[in-house]
């Protein structure tokens, strides 16, 4: 048994370390969701319901989905507003995957369950699994909230510039900076390559990826190649343990 | 529709989904699936960055930059020399005419 201690006295310092985990995906985010933002009031959204959904739905491929399809003018009707729905459904299925690959490591009870939910991105799911644990204090909520919320802050406050603002700035798919998100990714990815399972389960599932998006949109691809990876990996490993158990 | 009765509605497809995974911890897992969540990280992260290296249209200079961060990053294990490297070789792919 560890010690209680005391409520409070340990949150912040493992809180700020996860928001400072993000820092180097910020880069990334800016552009992505001022150009949300530039699309969204393009397509006759007010500032605050630009803003509301960076707020509350907080993923960037749907938001994005969204925000084109009221350009296009699709959104009128109740079939074209229910199939954005039905695709950010879709988009957006994969988080189960990261809450369940979370919650091996960091069971939470209901509440804080509720608050980490709304919060979670690939992104963060990404760096509270890889840094998490290496964290002084080991993976927890402190952390994983840690690195949600600094995705969440520089994703609404983009937003929030890019409503206001849009206009007025550079363009900044012309600086390049739509590399840094596969950058951070491979990053991500990296540290994890520990051996032949692993560099064949990401050469598959990156690969399948790479061919499954020429014929479905992003989010989906990346469930479907997610699933298959692991399914793969998962299999191989079983197989092998239950051959050293038969020899 | 109104903007924000659509965005009320994809909130109640997004939030749902989030909230499954972290609520599904205290289930007993056979090995199998232990072991897939396992390789959930491996397969999610190498789909997320090979579609959007090869499937850019700057994909050329993208390879550079990722070649260039990988390796930066598997000798320092460090995410932001990764990241600035990486950005560094891209922009220079992109300068000599990639």
């Amino acid at each position: 048994m560890t010690a209680p201690h005391a409520p409070g006295s340990a949150f912040w310092p493992p809180f700020w370390r996860g928001f400072r985990a993000l820092l180097p995906l910020w880069p990334g985010m800016v552009p992505f969701a001022v150009a949300y933002a530039v699309t969204a009031r393009a397509g006759g959204l007010s500032v605050w319901e630009t803003q509301l959904m960076s707020l509350t739905v907080f993923a960037g491929a749907s938001q994005f989905a969204a925000a084109g399809q009221f350009v296009g003018g699709g959104l009128s009707t109740l079939t074209g507003a229910l199939a954005l729905v039905a695709t950010t459904f879709l988009l957006n299925a994969r988080h189960v995957l990261y809450g369940l690959s979370l919650s091996r490591t960091l069971p939470l009870p209901w509440g804080q369950r509720l608050l980490a939910a709304q919060f979670l991105t690939d992104e963060a799911y990404g760096v509270t699994v890889v840094a998490g644990p290496r964290d002084p204090g080991g993976l927890s909520l402190a952390f994983l909230l840690g690195a949600e919320l600094s995705l969440y802050a520089v994703w609404n406050a983009s937003t929030l510039l890019g409503s206001l603002a849009g206009a007025a700035l550079p363009d900044p798919q012309a600086l390049g900076v739509g590399v840094i998100f596969p950058l951070a990714f491979l990053g991500l990815l990296v540290p994890l390559l520990d051996g032949r399972v692993t560099l064949l389960v990401a050469l598959a599932s990156g690969v399948g990826a790479w061919l499954l998006g020429r014929v479905l949109p992003g989010g989906v691809v990346i469930l479907l190649a997610g699933v298959g990876g692991a399914l793969l990996g998962a299999r191989i490993t079983t197989r092998r343990a239950a051959r050293g158990k038969a020899t | 529709m109104s903007g924000w009765l659509v965005t009320l509605l994809m909130w109640a497809v997004t939030y749902p989904a989030r909230l499954l995974g972290l609520s599904l911890g205290r289930l007993h897992l056979p090995p199998f699936w232990l072991a897939f969540l396992r390789f959930v990280p491996v397969s999610v992260f190498a789909a997320l960055v090979v579609p959007d290296v090869l499937g850019s249209p700057e994909w050329a200079r993208r390879l550079v930059g990722a070649v260039a961060g990988g390796l930066l990053m598997w000798r320092s294990r460090n995410l932001a020399a990764g990241i600035l490297g990486g950005f560094a070789a891209y922009w220079v792919a992109r300068a000599a005419g990639l």
